[in-house]
């Protein structure tokens, strides 16, 4: 872009002021402790506001029984609270429900960092009033600095109280406005003193540890800064929507590494406030070494660090490497990350002293990028210690380790009473492997620990005692031990590796068997069905899939077979659906839904085609193995199910250009076939008008006669073209009677003849025929147009044979002639629309292409078949057309009196 | 000297124009209807001896016609119909109408419907003891079908149904009419009894039964005895 041209406001910034727009404006009235007076702030401007003209209802308000707040209240319209059961009380909560119903210009709602009674929408009331700014209500809301997410450690640093209740920082960022509530310190002790803060449990020296002088400055210190970067974000927003130029920062990127440690969620935080500080994004990124287990503590740990950095609004990804630290690089340049903030956990014994600490090699290697090193506190390195050893195998192990030592040493005892074996304790080794690599590690140390006490005891001298009397033997035992801790080690990492390439490759085999059956599945209903199967069994919960029928969510497919969801779950599905975000259990909305939703493709509403539902299973949230496995048979579903639409949208589409095809053809068939009779007929009518007299009687006649046959003609094709359309569209009106066969041949040979055929007819059958059940009408016009075309294409001099006979249980009526026959060309295709042969000898005029398939189509609509045969059978020339109709039971006829 | 009256009541003036050149050459006296109502005033008014019907009008059903008309007279009543509407024909004919002819028909096969309505009209005057149709003799009172002077032996149920037909000459009888007067209410849609005794009354009567020129057969309609 060259310099001189004009700066453009950058479309992502309006497109966020658009955005802000159609929602609600949020007010935060953020204070640095409680009792600065935030609720008296925010009534008091409410008031002025109410005064101004603005339709204003008080949500919720906590006065704490202070006068002066609630003299403010007096006058403002209060929302009734909802009794929410909780615990066997009534607690009084806000409505949210009722407040979207009253839907008011400005809504006040206190403590925006309330956590919500279970059993509410929401479970925390930040969450509500982002339900209410969607719903386009302005709302005023208040905030302690010490709530905010990402100042949570800093705050319990500088005061040392835990604060368990937060909003996270998107939730203090999406404020339009954020009005600092300020009280210089030596004031708001004065307020506590006279007893006008309060505090929930008032007498604690918790309060008492808050409430001092230097806390209070470094709140307020917090507060101001964390407005300032409010101000400073809305600034270059404005700025750039107005596309002023300014000097931007350079777009610093941080990556933090987490991992499964007490300190990854501080680690977290961190980077959260560098990254807020900087105004940079950032990815929260672990590796995971190929083949290492990590025991369900440690990945608890590594999960909850994760959500934690997603809740903040990192990037979160999850790589896999053997190198970590390069690993870690090479994201981090493939992303431009400026920096890198990584915790440093304590060294472990034993193993850990061996390898360099990561942060160490990431600092070797990070040419470019900075790293910052958050030390461990003391306690968590601990813990994570504790943890290591807490992962034991099951029971089984340990119960095989000990047997194989008892059978190890009964089998030596046997063996050195018949032979004397020089080294009895292979057999022990024996008895460390058998664990090792049924069991794992542990079970496999336990077993050499065994190992080394029963071989001391049963076979080295002075036997039965744990004492070894000779030097050399000591020696031998001890490089025995060590010799069965590695074997144990290597034997059991290799069981390790083993089982989880099996596991990680039934997880392809699974993923690939999902998709390519669902790949085969041919509409919507029977790929949800296929798909909460898999989900069922990759999974182990129940599944349901809902999706969107007109508008509405519907139950399409359960597994376990299910039929209807409470409505608990219906809301969460439908919030899913709406939101495109998950809810219902383990989310944040709706979590009491015994159901997981997540919302099954498009990032558009219009884009989703419904919601896939997993059943929580009581305590344990899915653990991130699971929920990404979910997400990708979510997406799989998701691309099975939008095909299976365009699918469905490309049958149509060619069904219409099919449809479409047929409808120019006919067009054309019309305008050739119609306008052959009509130039006869006008050429006949216009010759007797202008030459009458001039021409011969004789001739006269003929021209009348064949205005006759060509209008008679004109009729036929009408009626043909009527059937067709009729038989097409499935409208064919049946009206079913006894037919005789032989009076239907008879009439169909009268009505030709009629017409003017010349050929000689036979009509045969066989004797004693029974009646068919039939429309009458529509058979007439079957074999008519039969008998028509034989006409039309067997010559003048033909002999045409109609014979009717029961065979197999169906009429066959066959129309036989003796002229050229059908072109073996034509002969496939002749009950086809539009097929027309060649003009033979026959004499008949052109048809529409349309007779026989007209025929079958009645035939068909009977219950019965046509064939063609050419040359007749039993002769070498003509045609043979066959009609096979069903016969139905024949009713009783009446005895006759006679 | 007229042959007859012949309302025409149809809202096609091509219709008109050229059913009322070929009646008038044929000896009878056209009147022109449009509508339903015009109709049933011309009925009542000048009193037709035939009226040819097209069920299709602008201001009222054909069949809501024949209902009016059918309750104070008996004008023979020929109605025009597209050809695949059956349900249509057999309404109007169980309405009272005589006879239907197909659209598009030719003008032979119009004048010979109407005459034989007309005679029809003149013929069905009470119980007449014997019988023609065609070249077959049918005497009532003695139970007695004779062709050629020769007796035809014929079952109760024949001569029943044989009688009924020719009672009616000329007159389109639908499958529900024949079967309640010769059969009885209870078995009014047994059709297949009809085509029984028809083809037997066939192989007895016609010259030949491939082609019947005594009982004619309307498909998916009815029954007509020829004259």
């Amino acid at each position: 872009m060259s310099g001189e041209e004009a700066p453009r406001a950058d479309p992502d910034a309006l497109l966020a002021a658009a955005e802000r727009e159609a929602r609600g404006k949020l007010r935060i009235f953020l204070g640095a402790a409680p009792g600065v007076g935030k609720t008296y702030a925010m009534l008091s401007a409410a008031r002025a506001a109410q005064a101004g003209g603005r339709d204003v209802v008080v949500g919720l308000v906590e006065t704490h029984g202070r006068a002066e707040t609630e003299a403010l209240i007096a006058g403002l319209e209060l929302l009734p609270r909802k009794g929410m059961a909780y615990r066997g009380r009534l607690v009084p909560e806000f409505d949210l429900e009722a407040a979207l119903t009253r839907r008011p210009a400005l809504l006040l709602v206190d403590e925006y960092a309330h956590s919500n009674v279970e059993g509410s929408r929401h479970p925390k009331r930040w969450q509500d009033v982002q339900d209410l700014l969607a719903a386009g209500i302005d709302v005023w809301t208040t905030l302690n600095i010490q709530h905010v997410e990402s100042l949570n450690d800093v705050v319990q640093r500088i005061t040392g109280v835990r604060v368990r209740e937060t909003v996270p920082d998107a939730a203090l960022s999406k404020a339009d406005e954020i009005i600092l509530v300020d009280l210089p310190s030596d004031e708001l002790l004065k307020r506590l003193a006279d007893g006008k803060v309060y505090v929930e449990d008032t007498a604690t020296r918790a309060v008492q540890s808050f409430f001092k002088p230097s806390n209070l400055t470094a709140l307020r210190e917090l507060a101001l800064r964390r407005v300032a970067a409010q101000v400073d974000s809305d600034l270059v927003e404005r700025m750039q929507g107005a596309a002023i130029e300014g000097p931007w920062a350079a777009g610093e990127r941080l990556l933090v590494c987490v991992g499964p440690d007490m300190a990854a969620e501080r680690v977290v935080r961190e980077a959260k406030r560098l990254a807020d500080l900087m105004d940079a994004a950032w990815f929260a990124v672990t590796v995971e070494r190929p083949g290492h287990v990590m025991a369900s503590l440690d990945r608890q740990k590594l999960d909850a660090g994760l959500r934690l950095a997603e809740s903040l609004g990192a990037e979160v990804r999850s790589l896999v490497a053997a190198d970590v630290a390069a690993e870690v690089l090479r994201f981090a340049r493939f992303e431009n990350v400026t920096q890198i903030i990584i915790g440093k956990a304590r060294r472990r014994w034993p193993l850990s002293a061996l390898r360099r600490p990561l942060s160490d090699a990431l600092v070797r290697g990070s040419a470019g990028i900075a790293i910052h090193v958050v030390t461990a506190e003391a306690g968590e390195a601990r813990a994570g210690w504790r943890s290591r050893l807490a992962p034991a195998g099951p029971l089984a192990g340990y119960v095989t380790a000990g047997l194989g030592v008892a059978a190890a040493t009964l089998l030596g005892l046997v063996l050195t009473r018949f032979v004397a074996l020089p080294n009895v304790s292979m057999l022990y080794l024996l008895a460390v492997l058998l664990p090792a690599l049924l069991h794992g590690v542990w079970p496999a140390i336990l077993a050499s620990g065994l190992s080394f006490l029963a071989y001391n005891f049963f076979f080295i001298d002075p036997v039965e005692t744990f004492t070894i009397a000779r030097p050399h033997e000591l020696l031998a035992l001890l490089v025995f031990l060590i010799v069965a801790v590695i074997i144990s080690a290597i034997a059991g990492r290799a069981r390790e590796q083993a089982r989880l390439a099996a596991q990680r490759m039934r997880a392809t085999r699974r993923l690939y068997d999902f998709t390519r059956k669902l790949a085969a599945l041919p509409d919507r209903s029977s790929v949800a069905e296929a798909a909460v199967v898999e989900l069922h069994a990759a999974l182990g919960r129940a599944s349901v899939i809902l999706l969107a029928q007109e508008g509405a969510l519907a139950l399409t497919a359960a597994w376990p077979p299910e039929d209807r969801l409470d409505t608990a779950s219906m809301t969460a599905a439908g919030w899913a659906f709406d939101h495109g975000e998950a809810a219902g259990a383990g989310t944040g909305t709706l979590p009491r839904a015994p159901w997981l939703f997540l919302p099954l493709g498009g990032g558009e509403r219009g884009g989703r085609i419904g919601v896939v539902g997993i059943e929580h299973d009581g305590t344990a949230p899915l653990d991130t193995e699971s929920a990404g496995l979910l997400g990708t048979l979510a997406e799989q579903t998701a691309a099975a199910l939008l095909r299976t639409l365009l699918s469905a949208e490309v049958t149509r589409v060619r069904t219409a250009a099919e449809t479409e095809r047929v409808r120019n053809i006919l067009l054309a068939s019309i305008s050739h076939d119609f306008r052959t009779p009509l130039a006869s007929i006008l050429g006949a009518a216009t010759s007797l008008l202008d030459y009458g007299p001039g021409i011969p009687e004789e001739a006269r006649h003929d021209l009348l006669v064949q205005m006759r046959e060509e209008a008679e003609n004109l009729d036929l094709m009408v009626r043909n073209l009527l059937s067709m359309t009729r038989l097409e569209a499935g409208a064919l009106d049946m009206r079913r009677d006894w037919v005789d066969v032989v009076e239907l041949m008879n009439r169909a040979v009268a009505t030709v003849k009629k017409r003017g055929a010349t050929q000689r007819f036979v009509v045969t059958s066989a004797p004693g025929l029974p009646l068919i059940e039939a429309d009458p009408s529509l058979m007439d016009q079957a074999l008519g147009n039969v008998v028509a075309n034989a006409v039309r294409y067997a010559g003048a001099s033909a002999r045409i044979r109609l014979s009717a006979t029961v065979i197999d249980g169906q009429m066959v009526i066959a129309v036989t002639d003796d002229g050229p026959g059908i072109p073996a060309e034509t002969l496939p295709h002749v009950f086809e629309k539009f097929v027309r042969a060649p003009r033979g000898a026959g004499d008949g005029g052109d048809g529409s292409g349309l007779g026989l398939a007209i025929t079958r189509g009645i035939v068909e609509a009977h219950g019965g078949s046509v064939a063609a045969r050419s040359p007749a059978p039993g002769q070498t020339n003509g045609a043979r057309i066959a009609l096979r109709l069903p016969l139905s039971p024949q009713a009783a006829t009446p005895e006759d009196e006679a | 000297m007229s042959a007859g009256t012949v309302l025409v009541v149809d809202d096609e003036p091509a219709i008109h124009r050229f059913m009322a050149p070929a009646l008038a050459a044929n000896g009878y006296e056209a009147l022109r209807a449009d509508t339903g109502a015009q109709a049933l005033a011309l009925v009542a008014n000048r009193q037709p001896d035939v009226v040819i019907l097209d069920l299709g009008l602008p201001d009222m059903d054909g069949k809501e016609v024949i209902r009016r008309l059918r309750e104070w007279s008996p004008v023979p009543i020929l109605v025009l119909s597209a050809r695949d509407r059956e349900v249509e024909k057999i309404e109007a004919l169980d309405l009272g109408a005589d006879d239907f002819i197909n659209k598009p028909f030719g003008m032979g096969e119009l004048m010979a419907r109407l005459r034989a309505a007309l005679r029809h009209r003149m013929q069905d005057k009470g119980e007449t003891p014997v019988l023609r149709l065609g070249g077959v003799e049918i005497d009532i009172p003695r139970h007695r079908v004779l062709r050629g002077g020769e007796e035809i032996k014929l079952t109760p149920k024949e001569f029943e149904l044989v009688a009924f037909l020719s009672r009616h000459a000329g007159k389109v009888l639908t499958h529900r009419h024949i079967l309640r007067a010769v059969w009885g209410p209870a078995h009014e849609h047994d059709t297949q009894y009809l085509r029984v005794y028809v083809g037997q009354l066939r192989a007895k009567l016609e010259a030949d039964p491939a082609n019947p020129t005594l009982i004619i057969t309307e498909p998916g309609v009815g029954y007509r005895a020829g004259e």
